[in-house]
């Protein structure tokens, strides 16, 4: 087995411990107000994991988690609001939207590099909020579209959104245990040689906004009939700033990281309410403080303390 | 049929030529020298062989297929696999992962993948550090993964560009050993040096390029003892 696959195995079981936690918090959690703050937290997660394959595993700067989110919540607000179809036939079209979308952008920045995909994703996030924002007739604009629930209560939303976060988990393990995997990080650390040794960096860079894509509108279409109301304001690149955040200080890169970093910053960010926007002010400088000092984020750091127990030394250098 | 063969290829940067209409031809299971000053063109060369480079004339065929537009990656599945001069590995996957990355790239499954990585890492005394991060090897160590990305499946032909400049003399047997071995069982190189006793050793034909030219092409001896090319070594040390 190689290495990356213990290493992704250990990050794919802390995550599951995790969400076994988030599974059981209810029963001492019983305040509605946390069930929902844990329930956007897990919509964030949601994000955080699909920008973080884009990001994190292939390394390419996309800026447009939030706008994908917006997509897929708009995918089923307008064909409920337009035609009365249920939010569930709404999720696949959501989720299709936001993959087809992210077909183009994969392709629009392809040949870029660096900053010109972040800038570029940028200016496609925005583009994309502007035309459903003034796209009066079609989307009633700012004023946003109300959404049918379709629970009665927290808790089923709560364990709908766990379970696709486990799912969508499961499913993000397997393609990083399969080449694929593989070839991202090839992509990341260098296109040149990743090109050289038979990697087509087209297919696998295009493959992987695609799946971000779809994972993020994912995210949307199940928030959708949770908030019920739903506003251009779902694709401002501040929550795009939040995910990715998150990601920075949960640890990029990571099969952990965008969970655990999207429970922590986003609670950690409820818990802050009072202080007014200054939280914000706060998470900014932690992402500096991580992505300059410690690129493992969290999870990196936890790791660290982990190789300094005695016993547990340069096990991590053998191979069994 | 010719194995390799190019054809007047030609690069020019900015009017430039720093590839001028070169011809030459590999034949199967040869280990032929590519020499030549600093600026000669051999790197530019190569980058038109593995695709890293369009040329602006002249075509390259590999075994009667001409492969002068395909992509890189394409490429290397035809079997024309590169070593760069500045080494280029995956810094942060392990020195096995790099190695898989090449073999599954080359269409290998998960299995051969590991067993050919296995070997390739004792025979390159890599074994010791196949779980680190290859972004924590050592200069020589990188050069060494970079040189094993290259055989994870036998290339049809491997381009090597300095693989002995700068590495510890240790690690420049090892890389030696397996390329005679290799040439042995009757893989072809054509391997870019500086270092001419190596080249003298290792090399029965050496082809000599200067200012993007081809100046010689011949047994080894007789183009290092070309006045013409020891013209050019002595005018590019003057330079
Ligand atoms: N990307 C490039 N842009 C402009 N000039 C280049 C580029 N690559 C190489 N050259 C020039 O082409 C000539 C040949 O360079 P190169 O092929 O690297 O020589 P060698 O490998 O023999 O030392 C040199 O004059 C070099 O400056
Ligand atoms: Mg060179």
């Amino acid at each position: 087995m190689g290495n990356s696959e213990r290493r992704l195995r250990a990050e794919f079981h802390g995550s599951l411990v995790i969400l076994a936690l988030v599974a059981a918090l209810p029963l001492v959690l019983t305040s509605v107000y946390w069930q929902g703050v844990v329930i956007v937290s897990l919509y964030y997660a949601l994000q955080a994991m699909g920008w973080n394959l884009v990001t994190g595993y292939t390394g390419q700067m996309n800026l447009a988690p939030a706008a994908f989110a917006m997509v897929g919540a708009y995918g089923v607000g307008l064909l409920s609001h337009h035609w009365g179809i249920s939010p569930w036939l709404g999720v696949p079209v959501g989720v299709a939207a936001a993959a087809g979308i992210g077909l183009v952008l994969g392709r629009i920045v392809l040949p870029l590099q660096g900053a010109y995909v972040a800038l570029t994703t940028l200016s496609f996030a925005e583009i994309l909020r502007l035309v459903i924002g003034n796209s009066y007739s079609v989307t009633r604009g700012d004023l946003g579209l109300n959404v049918p629930t379709v629970f009665d209560g927290r808790l089923p939303y709560y364990y709908l959104m766990l379970a696709v976060v486990v799912l969508v988990q499961i499913a993000l393990y397997a393609l990083m245990r399969s080449r694929m995997g593989l070839f991202l990080q090839a992509v990341r650390d260098d296109e040149v040689a990743a090109a050289s040794r038979g990697v087509s960096i087209v297919w696998w860079k295009t493959l992987a906004f695609v799946v971000s894509s779809a994972i993020c509108g994912l995210a949307g279409t199940l928030y959708a009939p949770f908030a019920g109301l739903i506003s251009p304001e779902l694709g401002l690149i501040l929550n795009t700033g939040l995910v990715v955040s998150m990601v920075v200080i949960g640890g990029m890169g990571t099969m952990i990281g965008p969970i655990v970093g999207a429970l922590l910053v986003y609670t950690a960010g409820e818990m802050l309410r009072e202080v007014g926007d200054y939280h914000l002010i706060v998470f900014a400088l932690l992402v500096i403080v991580f992505a300059r000092f410690f690129r493992g984020g969290i999870w990196g750091l936890l790791q660290l303390g982990a190789d300094r127990l005695p016993g547990r030394r340069e096990t991590g250098a053998r191979e069994g | 049929m010719t194995f390799l063969k190019v054809k007047g290829l030609e690069k020019r940067f900015g009017g430039r030529h720093a590839v001028d209409s070169v011809h030459f031809d590999v034949a199967a299971g040869e280990l032929v020298g590519l020499i030549g000053p600093n600026g000669s063109g051999k790197t530019t060369l190569l980058n038109m062989l593995s695709g890293h480079l369009a040329p602006d004339g002249g075509t390259v065929t590999l075994e009667g297929r001409e492969v002068t537009r395909l992509p890189v990656h394409r490429r290397a599945r035809a079997g024309i696999l590169r070593m760069f001069q500045l080494t280029r590995v995956f810094d942060r996957v392990s020195t096995l992962d790099n190695l898989l990355v090449a073999g599954r790239g080359l269409g290998l499954n998960a299995r051969d993948a590991l067993t050919r990585a296995r070997a390739l890492l004792d025979e390159l005394s890599l074994s010791p550090v196949a779980a680190l991060d290859a972004g924590r090897l050592s200069g020589g160590q990188r050069k060494l993964l970079e040189f094993g990305t290259c055989f994870m499946v036998p290339p049809r032909i491997a381009l090597l560009d300095e693989p002995f400049a700068a590495v510890h003399p240790s690690m420049r047997e090892i890389m030696g050993r397996f390329v005679r071995e290799r040439h042995a069982l009757g893989q072809t190189f054509l391997l870019v040096s500086h270092d001419m006793p190596v080249v003298r050793e290792m090399c029965e034909r050496s082809v000599c390029m200067n200012a993007g030219s081809i100046l010689a092409d011949g047994n080894t001896e007789d183009v290092l003892n070309d006045p013409a090319v020891i013209e050019a070594y002595l005018g590019g040390e003057a330079a």
